[in-house]
């Protein structure tokens, strides 16, 4: 690491010879530490206790549980799995997400408000929730299935989503709203007289789209592929359900049943499978940050939401298109679990006579725990929210303003919590907070804290990259001629820049908020009594076989939800017309 | 000239922040964490002197388990009944988790937890073999069959729940009374099982049937034979053959006699071979920081108070003399298939990967 500090001022100081007249190097390396160290205590040291796991055995220190878990078909055969699932899921949310914001900035499509509420729902719904919607879809005896038995009067089989493909398409359907919403931000923000320049020039709509727009919204379709691909990595939910019936392990699926194993190299072949994730998650990083290197940056531009293209005749084609892939993949699911909820007793057919509203009227009045955890989950989610609106976007900040090794490593370093398992990240919390120096401890563990700590260390990267697709369209120029203006610091942040952030932070604030409120893995492993959470509460009524129970107070949420994001898309929009204005 | 300056506060800023933001929480949290931590002491010295120690009983004590959320709670009320001075600070999640938390915090060198209840024997005899267990021969456990506790007393079994073969009553199967129908022609792609390697009872299932002359690996390779679908846990076991995706299911009794009573469309069927139980066992760590409550809370699980408690709530208790619940049999109906828990436990993991490699990657 000091090294690669050493070398990163050397190169700033023949980077910015301007910079050497102007203030003692001194400054410089204070932000770097104050940066380094933090980010080595949260994200670092929690991951190295768990490097030490994995060299830890009976006899002292050594590479035998390496060996021994590198020589195992499994671990390759779930290498190759969750490679292959997070990089086409990745695909397929890419494509998804950037075809859907487009349509949704720049064209005269119909019903935009709609379309961006349902696209969240995929965020909003528990994945385990979406993958039981898929098998009752397109399992083995799924409605797809049925259906295509009846039309061809012999049992077939169109698609069975049990398996790796099914693994993938449910991953990319669950993951694209990451790359939808980092999308649209950018989209807004470039300027339309650089498409009409590139068109007046005589380039087709289809080399304007390659040549112009998609570089400039490269920034936002990176960290959102980027988001996309670290989340199909440590998704446990779609794996389980899909992979294990196929029995195809994917690493977040070994990792768990290495965990949960006997004996006292249980955690140590879990480390070392963390450590294999923890590798293809920086390559991602890595990749991406090729990509970006590519993107252009071009002069900011105030969002600008007008229409850019008319559809014309193919607009309907366009709504239909749109709103039976909504359908499909957002209202079904969810209609699913709310029909769930309203059964009598899980299995029944769904007529009148077997519905009922106890299962709703029992999580919100009868059931202690409810009330309690909403009250958690909010307090957690609101928390976590603000902590990582400062912290992540002053890192973003700092990231992009003074490009440098370190930088890079720190953000791979940030990334890494989201990419594990929540149950890897869960235990490395555990290992670390009960006594994070030797002599001291700080008294968190068992706490709410200890859960809000664990969500800030796992979600920040969300804020930092949402972050940054608004702070990389901000041109430098902006902050200079705020400051040649007499700009103070407050006031160039208060009135320039934070307003031309405020779509990506908000897009983060969103995003965090979501994530930590329907969080289940992490918190049913940190909670204890008086910190129980929304996914404590879910996973105990899923765990006690009570699905109509879980269904019931997951669909409360999710409505929940759906209104306040439809209520908060109002406020955005007054905000910004205020800020704008 | 001030302008370097002042970016680089905005960094102190953020580092400040971060700080502040630790210190809050520390400051913030610690009243709570004394609280747990304070009583002990005395009470240890007392009651070490072996003997039903007449140490006062008060306090807070830790409970890890896995047991529903509900079946907990009620629980708690009813020690706290008895003992109001004691305040039972809960952990509930999966049996994977409480353990997973457990070892992490052995592993730091603090376990919290004073007392225990998780699924299976062998997880507890894996637990007392790492000498994480205290041993405790509560008055209350001579009620209780001595194969279902340790000799040692380091655990002791709370209820019996027996893994049993669940139907579904929509697809007009006839009804079998043996394991053997998982193998038959008419289950073929119908049947479904929780995964030994997610799910610490289906493990313990693994291991007995096994080690049944009647059974062994070649039901196993039966079950793959007929293309048996490995699910993750109990939990989606039942609803796959609740909601008729698969049409007969390995799953613990207690799931099935609740989904039936509600009126799902499924029936229970205790195989004539009989079943392999699981006993929910119960102990107390090694390292409590109240062993006097602890001991208390363990009586109170295995009095027959605890134990009409756990009937009530729908378990089969393990107490001889109380009767099961609607739908289940007692234990004195039961036919047990049974295994020699250190041997389980000791070969859990070969079981599994023999297991992981015979029905995985089809």
């Amino acid at each position: 690491m000091a090294t690669n500090w050493h070398t990163t001022v050397t190169e700033r100081q023949a980077g910015g010879q301007r910079r050497n007249f102007t203030a003692p190097l001194s400054w410089e390396k204070a932000a770097g530490w104050l940066v380094l160290v933090p980010v080595a205590f949260f994200f670092v040291y929690p991951l190295w206790k768990l490097v030490i796991l994995s060299v830890k055995t009976e006899t002292g220190i050594g590479l035998g549980v390496f060996s021994e878990m590198l020589a195992d078909v499994r671990t390759w055969s779930a290498v190759y799995h969750s490679l292959v699932a997070a990089v086409l899921s990745t695909v397929l949310a890419l494509v998804i997400g950037v075809t859907l914001a487009w349509l949704c900035a720049y064209t005269d499509i119909r019903g935009k408000g709609a379309i961006h509420v349902m696209a969240m729902l995929p965020l909003l719904i528990p994945s385990y929730v979406m993958t039981l919607a898929w098998t009752q879809m397109a399992g083995p005896a799924g409605v797809l299935n049925r259906f295509a038995s009846w039309l061809a009067g012999t049992p077939v089989e169109l698609w069975n989503v049990y398996g790796l493909d099914g693994i993938i398409v449910v991953m990319g359907l669950s993951h694209y709203p990451l790359v939808y919403m980092l999308t649209l931000s950018v989209l807004y923000r470039i300027p339309k007289e650089l498409e009409w320049a590139a068109r007046s020039s005589g380039a087709a709509s289809r080399s304007v789209l390659r040549q112009v727009t998609l570089p400039l919204a490269l920034p936002g379709i990176a960290s959102g592929g980027l988001l996309a691909f670290i989340s199909g990595l440590d998704n446990f939910g779609i794996p389980a359900f899909l992979g294990i019936p196929a029995g195809i392990p994917v690493l977040s699926t070994l990792i768990y049943e290495q965990v949960i194993g006997f004996g006292p190299s249980a955690f140590g072949r879990a480390a070392v499978l963390s450590i294999l994730l923890g590798v293809i998650a920086l390559v991602g990083t890595g990749l991406q940050w090729l990509l970006l290197r590519k993107g252009r940056v071009d002069q900011t531009s105030a969002e600008d939401r007008s229409v850019r293209y008319a559809l014309g005749k193919k607009r309907f084609l366009a709504e239909g298109a749109v709103g039976l892939f909504l359908f499909v993949t957002s209202f079904l699911p969810l209609l699913s679990m709310a029909s769930t909820a309203l059964i009598k007793a899980y299995g029944l057919p769904f007529l009148t006579e077997n519905l009922t509203w106890k299962h709703f009227l029992f999580v919100l009045r009868d059931h202690a725990g409810t009330r309690e955890a909403i009250a958690n989950s909010l307090l957690l989610a609101g928390l976590t929210g603000v902590l990582c609106l400062i912290v992540g976007t002053l890192f973003a900040y700092w990231r992009i303003q003074r490009p440098s090794a370190l930088g890079k490593m720190t953000e791979g370093a940030v990334s890494l919590p989201y990419a594990l398992p929540g149950m890897v990240v869960g235990l490395a919390m555990i290992l670390t907070w009960m006594e994070p120096i030797p002599g001291w401890q700080p008294g968190i563990y068992g706490t709410v804290w200890m859960i809000l700590i664990a969500y800030v260390t796992r979600f920040l990267i969300l804020q930092v990259k949402s972050s940054t697709v608004s702070i990389l369209q901000v041109g430098r120029e902006v902050e200079e001629a705020a400051r040649i203006s007499g700009g103070h610091l407050w006031t160039r942040w208060s009135r320039v820049l934070l307003p031309l952030y405020a779509p990506g932070m908000l897009t983060g604030l969103f995003l965090v908020m979501l994530t930590a409120f329907t969080e289940l893995t992490i918190s049913s492993l940190l909670w204890s009594s008086g910190s129980q959470t929304i996914g404590v509460v879910i996973f105990g009524f899923e765990q006690a076989g009570s699905t109509t129970l879980s269904s019931a107070l997951s669909t409360l949420i999710v409505t929940a939800i759906l209104i306040l994001l439809a209520v908060g898309g109002i406020w955005k929009r007054y905000w910004q017309r205020r800020m704008e204005g | 000239m001030n302008r370097v300056s002042l970016r680089n506060w905005t960094l102190s800023l953020f580092a400040a922040i971060s700080v502040i933001g630790l210190t809050a929480c520390g400051t913030s949290s610690s009243p709570q964490a004394t609280t747990t931590s304070s009583p002990a002491t005395p009470q240890t010295n007392s009651t070490q002197s072996a003997e039903p120690a007449p140490a006062k009983v008060e306090g807070t004590i830790s409970f890890y388990t896995s047991q529903p959320d509900e079946d907990a709670a009620a629980l708690i009320d009813g020690f706290t009944k008895k003992h109001p001075q004691v305040k039972v600070q809960l952990f509930r999640s999966g049996t994977e988790e409480v353990i997973s938390r457990l070892q992490a915090e052995a592993q730091a060198g603090q376990v919290k937890a004073d007392v225990l209840l998780v699924a299976d024997a062998p997880t507890f005899a894996s637990l007392k073999k790492q000498d994480l267990l205290m041993p405790y021969n509560s008055p209350e456990a001579e009620q209780i069959p001595a194969e279902l506790k340790d000799a040692d007393g380091a655990y002791t079994g709370t209820k019996v729940m027996a893994t049993v073969l669940a139907v579904n009553t929509q697809k007009g199967n006839k009804l079998p009374d043996s394991w053997k129908v998982l193998t038959a022609p008419e289950a073929a792609g119908k049947g479904v099982m929780p995964s030994p390697l997610y799910s610490g009872a289906a493990a313990y299932n693994l291991g007995v049937f096994t080690r049944q002359s009647e059974f062994g690996w070649e039901y196993f390779e039966g079950l793959k034979a007929n293309q048996m679908t490995v699910s993750k846990g109990n939990g989606a076991v039942l609803k796959s053959v609740a909601g008729g995706e698969k049409d007969y299911g390995i799953v613990v009794d207690y799931m099935v006699a609740r989904a039936k009573t509600e009126g799902s469309p499924v029936e229970l069927i205790y195989p004539s071979e009989g079943v392999p139980v699981i006993t929910e066992p119960i102990g107390i760590l090694k390292k409590a920081q109240n062993p006097a409550a602890a001991k208390a809370f363990v009586d109170y699980v295995l009095s027959e108070e605890g134990q009409k408690l756990a009937a009530g709530l729908g378990y089969t208790p393990i107490r001889k003399g109380i009767g099961a619940p609607e739908g289940l049999k007692s234990l004195e109906e039961i036919k047990v298939l049974s295994a020699d828990i250190a041997e389980l436990e000791a070969s859990r993991e070969a079981d599994k990967k023999k297991f992981g490699e015979m029905m995985g990657g089809n």
